[in-house]
């Protein structure tokens, strides 16, 4: 705002006020009754130091901000450090699993082999046993026939024996 | 310049300025509520603020200049 913004007679009307409302304590022309109500130097520096201490605010505020800011950084990075941990224990955690899985898969298929094989020991010892036991039995049957075969024989010496005594007439 | 800046009448002056209105119809709305304005030359402004200056023993000139030093910190 220059001097030309008072063209048209803007400063008699500052002036009118001045002398009117405004007042003096500021080398506005000297001390006089027109001047009173315009603040004292005491009044100036207290708003300077208020300005200061806006100043101070504003500044301290800003730090806050800032700080605020740093402080949400860093706790958006140690999000992330705990996420990617997290993200590390969980794959450590599925390759464990997948680990642990094979392995009990294996396991499984080499109990499942070896029932296989039992199975197939025991079929071949049940069928050892089944063999015996007919062979047993094949032993029990000769043995009954060739005593039969001893009985008979005994029998048909027994009726010659008696035929020739005459005792026995064969049928 | 603090203490322009906390006189109301001052501010309010400057505001009008800034909008461009009229000195003289700025001071006549004024003294339509204000005893102080009532009975003054509002369309002689500059012999109305000779006189006053001269009534209350204030320099002018000097005082002009703290105005205008005031308006071209603004």
């Amino acid at each position: 705002m220059g001097d030309s913004t008072f063209s048209g007679g803007w400063i008699f009307a500052f002036l009118i006020i001045a002398v009117l409302f405004g007042g003096g304590g500021l080398g506005f022309g000297g001390n006089n009754a027109a001047m009173a109500g315009f603040a004292t130097m005491a009044d100036v520096n207290s708003a300077i130091n208020n300005q200061t201490t806006q100043n101070a605010l504003g500044q301290i505020a800003l730090s806050s901000q800032n700080n605020n800011y740093e402080t949400a950084q860093l706790i958006s990075s140690q999000n992330m450090q705990m996420m990617n941990q997290s993200n590390s224990n969980l794959i450590n955690a599925i390759q464990g699993y997948n680990q642990l899985n094979s392995s009990v898969q294996g396991g499984f298929a080499n109990v499942s082999a070896q029932i296989a094989d039992l199975g197939y020991k025991m079929e071949t010892c049940c069928c050892g046993i089944k063999t015996m036991m007919l062979e047993n039995r094949l032993q029990d049957v000769q043995a009954a026939l060739v005593a039969s075969q001893n009985a008979n024989a005994i029998a048909s010496q027994s009726q010659y024996l008696l035929s020739q005594l005459g005792t026995y007439t064969p049928v | 310049m603090m203490n322009l800046m906390g006189n109301p009448m001052i501010m309010k002056a400057m505001g009008a300025m800034m909008r461009g209105e009229n000195p003289s119809d700025f001071l006549k709305n004024l003294a339509n509520t204000n005893p102080k304005l009532q009975g003054l030359d509002l369309d002689n402004l500059e012999g109305t603020a000779k006189a006053l200056c001269e009534k209350n023993n204030v320099n002018m000139n000097e005082l002009a200049d703290k105005i205008r030093g005031f308006a071209n910190s603004k």
